[in-house]
């Protein structure tokens, strides 16, 4: 009996403490994954760019079968290049192409050009990012409005303007003529 | 021979006597109608009280059928104003003789309709209170500016036109008028810009008048076919339509003409004035309505013919409903009895009768009515996206009795504006003969006694 | 003296289960919180008073996040950016949540959604297909050229925002777009309460008396977020993106513009009425969904 009154405070008790061990023992657990080095260089030839990352371990060692994600940053999201999924290979190397035609973000063809490691099972996640001028210049300059029907009244077309206040000030010229002549009309005295 | 009417006030001819009476004695038939058109209008005003205070909720429009009979009116309105020009204008340069006792009440309706217009227009805005922007801001690529603008110098014109025309009566009020209080003597006085029937002065007056008649035609020719621009700048079936803007006017000039034979008919009735508009008026009006009516067949032809040939995707719905489905009854209706009759009755002598005209000339009208009414609201039924997961009132557009109110009050308003004129400016041209300019200068005793 | 043994006894079990309460709360939020370490974490103040630390992606955005450029500078667009939208007609299954997000981020009513999904049926024998239809803003807008006083306007990023503060309710624009993309503020909308400045750019708070519609959350947008429609579908119909970068996302997948609609075979919607819409819809081809008539999350 004695036993029994006790029995289950203990093991609350125990249970309690062991949740939390466990826990800490998770939380040390991750931390087990190890950090990757990734290295990004570029090059340009024969009008290709290509991107070559070589990944290697904490100890200098290169990684085999990594997962690597390679983006270009865009307004709103992060737009992959190369093929839906790259490894690298037992060198630790990975080389892929970045697209020719893609528009920069500003006018020297900036772009910014994000590696990433994610989720991989034994390596932390990683994001590298760089910028280079690989990018068609746009021009970032505001456009200044073109003349046209949906511009701001400031902006209309010429041809617009011009008919209609020839058309307006035309017979209003000749109203104000009209008006003119009643007063003279008034003025007349006998 | 001076004639004498009952308040003591004395007239030189006969003439004289009969068209300006009625200026200065009020009957109480008059008061009785007045009181009824402010009736009207005040009980316009109470819905309309009620739209600002509850927004454009009160009325039957939603979101599909955005524009309902505020811009039908609207567009009736102003199609009524045209006649102005018919008279001022068309029939005074083609030299129509006997069309010309008739220019002065066709100014008076021109002037009343713009007026009555552009109330109407800012009665359907949704934010009256920020009326003012469309001068401040005004963006010259928009129709409705093109609009508000032709509007605005239309109504210069016409007020300018009915002036011109009546100065020298307006002298002769100043002159002959003993029996009127002194307000309406310096009201006179004022108007008639010393007149004196100065030989320069009826040489100006001459001159400024053809200038008008001329400069008028343009003008309203514009304002109508601008209104019609209002329609056919859009990508609605039945409005996307070349022929709008010569539809519109043909239509204009033939419901002015029905309401010149109204306003004459009473007017003669009301005013005694049988001697003046005689038969031979209406004979030659009912002629005028036939030609008119047959160039607006002419182009309804035009504007259902291509359309209904196609059947192109909307338009061809839109043609079904017309001729076959929710709006078949009005559309022939209008079609038929203020349309093709019409012009087939007054082919005949004894329907250009004065009472005959007068039923017929109300067909026409109430036809002109309704087919604003087709013109601006079926279209707006049949988008080129399908209406879906709308409530069962979005899809019928039935006009609450606020918008009613508002309407009838608006066609009050209109013959308030006409009726005083009517009582303020002889009706009719007193001076018998044209104004020539005499070698003997003749002057008219200017000073009035008070 | 038994009764006051027997409160002691409960205090102390009470006191007990307090706390093995707490500390089994405690472990098992760090526990989660573990999971998502390599999240963002933001700390809040809760509304009575405690201060916690709670991962970004459990927080629901409230409306309005952000506010929006007021009317004088909501006419300038953002520079270097001309904004588009593609919609995959052949992933719709009328979901509408696009329309309920839309409706909830700009305080409408249902009876005036600014974004509507209809059922469109091309010819007789083609097989029905669920079609969302914002506003187009169209590069040759039939809108903006008909308003009298400047109230709608294009951008230089290709939006098209309505001024609430200049609109007179002509309602010209309503009659003016082939796409019946516009709503009216017949009676007064329900907005009094809220308490924000006016912006175009949120449409907030709408006005009695004027015209309203799609606007392309322009406030989200200079903040660096999407669009609240285009994430809120759950099938990731609606990209959207900017045609500068030739780069479109639904919020999931990130495409390139050029690619989607050359692969995809992008149409505009009624392209021969030439007003240019800046919106794109990849035909219903190879369905994900079979189409079927009733709406499956709500009823009709």
């Amino acid at each position: 009996m004695k036993v029994k009154r006790y029995l289950y405070p203990a093991l609350k008790i125990f249970l309690l403490v062991g949740l939390i061990f466990g826990n800490n023992i998770l939380v040390y657990g991750q931390d087990a994954m190890e950090d990757a080095k990734v290295a990004v260089s570029f090059s340009e030839e024969n009008g290709i760019k290509a991107i070559t990352a070589i990944a290697v371990d904490q100890t200098g060692m290169p990684i085999e079968e990594l997962e690597l994600y390679f983006y270009v940053k865009r307004t709103f999201s992060l737009l992959p290049i190369g093929d839906p999924f790259n490894s690298t290979n037992e060198n630790g190397m990975l080389e892929i192409e970045f697209p020719n035609d893609l528009p920069g973000d500003d006018a020297k063809g900036n772009v910014t050009i994000v590696v990433k490691i994610k989720e991989s099972d034994l390596y932390n996640d990683l994001t590298l990012e760089t910028t280079k001028n690989w990018g068609i210049p746009i021009s970032l300059d505001p456009l200044k409005e073109k003349r046209s029907l949906w511009a701001s009244s400031a902006n209309a077309p010429i041809s617009l303007i011009t008919g209609v206040s020839i058309m307006i000030f035309g017979i209003w010229f000749i109203i104000c003529y009209i008006i003119f002549k009643l007063f003279k009309i008034s003025r007349i005295r006998l | 021979m001076r004639k004498v009417n009952s308040n003591g006030q004395a007239f030189e001819t006969r003439r004289e006597k009969d068209l300006l009476s009625h200026l200065i004695s009020t009957s109480p038939k008059y008061k009785l109608w007045i009181a009824f058109l402010l009736l009207i209008i005040l009980f316009g005003m109470f819905a309309y009280y009620r739209q600002v205070k509850y927004g454009l909720i009160v009325t039957g429009m939603r979101d599909f059928t955005s524009w309902g009979i505020y811009i039908s009116n609207f567009v009736f309105l102003v199609a009524i104003s045209l006649v102005g020009s018919l008279f001022s204008s068309i029939l005074k340069l083609n030299k129509n003789e006997w069309a010309k006792p008739l220019i002065r009440v066709s100014e008076f309706i021109a002037v009343a309709a713009i007026i009555c217009a552009s109330i109407i227009i800012i009665i359907d805005m949704g934010r009256p209170d920020r009326f003012f922007y469309v001068i401040t801001h005004f963006r010259i690529q928009s129709p409705i500016i093109w609009d508000v603008m032709i509007i605005s110098t239309y109504l210069v014109i016409s007020i300018l036109l009915l002036y011109i025309s009546i100065i020298p009566d307006i002298a002769l009020c100043r002159d002959r008028l003993t029996e009127i209080p002194n307000w309406k003597k310096r009201f006179y006085r004022i108007m008639a810009i010393n007149w004196v029937n100065h030989p320069k002065q009826v040489a100006i007056l001459q001159k400024t008048s053809k200038i008008l008649s001329v400069a008028v035609l343009p003008v309203a020719f514009a304002i109508h076919t601008v209104t019609s621009w209002l329609f056919a700048t859009t990508w609605r079936p039945g409005w996307d339509s070349t022929n709008l803007g010569p539809y519109f006017v043909s239509g204009a000039f033939m419901a002015g003409a029905a309401i010149i034979v109204i306003a004459m008919y009473f007017i003669r009735n009301q005013l005694k004035l049988k001697s003046y508009i005689t038969g031979s008026h209406f004979n030659n009006m009912g002629k005028l309505l036939v030609l008119l009516s047959l160039v607006y067949l002419y182009f309804n032809i035009n504007e259902y013919l291509g359309p209904a040939f196609k059947m192109v995707g909307v338009e061809g719905e839109h043609i079904t409903e017309l001729f076959a489905g929710k709006y078949s009854l009005l559309y022939w209706f209008v079609q038929l009895g203020g349309l093709v009759f019409p012009i087939i009755l007054l082919l005949f002598r004894k329907m250009r009768k004065p009472l005959p005209l007068l039923i017929i000339s109300f067909f026409v009208i109430l036809g002109a009515w309704v087919k604003r009414f087709l013109i601006v609201i079926p279209s707006l039924q049949h988008p080129y996206l399908p209406i879906q997961d709308v409530e069962e009132s979005y899809l019928h557009y039935v006009p609450t009795w606020e918008e009613w109110a508002i309407t009838l009050s608006s066609f009050a308003g209109l013959l308030l504006i006409v009726t005083i004129l009517i009582k303020l400016f002889p009706v009719l041209p007193v001076q018998e003969k044209e104004l020539v300019i005499n070698t003997d200068i003749n002057p008219l005793i200017i000073k009035n006694e008070s | 003296m038994s009764s006051k043994k027997i409160n002691c006894d409960s205090r102390r079990n009470f006191l007990k289960n307090i706390s093995t309460g707490s500390l089994l709360a405690v472990s098992g939020l760090s526990l989660l919180s573990c999971k998502n370490s390599s999240e963002e974490k933001t700390t809040l103040l809760t509304t009575d008073g405690k201060l916690v630390q709670v991962s970004k992606s459990e927080i629901e955005e409230m409306e309005h996040l952000h506010q929006g450029a007021p009317p004088e500078e909501a006419r300038e667009g953002i520079p270097g950016k001309k904004f588009v939208m593609v919609l995959d007609l052949s992933r719709c299954k009328n979901a509408r949540k696009c329309v309920e997000a839309c409706d909830t981020h700009h305080n409408l009513t249902p009876d005036r959604p600014y974004i509507k999904v209809l059922k469109m049926k091309d010819n007789e024998k083609s097989s029905p297909y669920w079609m969302p239809k914002p506003c187009f803003h169209c590069d040759n807008p039939p809108c903006v050229k008909v308003c009298p006083v400047g109230a709608t306007f294009k951008r230089s990023d290709g939006i098209v925002l309505v001024d609430n503060e200049r609109c007179i309710g002509c309602r010209f624009c309503m009659a003016a777009c082939p796409y019946s993309a516009r709503v009216f503020n017949w009676k007064a909308p329900p907005e009094g309460k809220l308490d924000l400045p006016y912006s175009p750019e949120t449409s907030l708070p709408s006005k009695i008396g004027t015209v309203a519609k799609c606007d392309f959350c322009p406030d989200m947008i200079r903040n660096g977020d999407l669009p609240h429609c285009v994430p809120a579908c759950p099938n990731g119909v609606i990209y959207f993106g900017n045609e500068l970068d030739d780069t479109v996302t639904n919020g999931e997948e990130t495409v390139r513009l050029s690619t989607l609609l050359k692969e995809k075979a992008g149409y505009r919607y009624m392209e021969e009425l030439g007003t240019k819409p800046r919106l794109y819809y990849l035909p219903p081809v190879d369905r994900m969904f079979p189409f079927e008539e009733t709406n499956q999350e709500s009823e009709s």
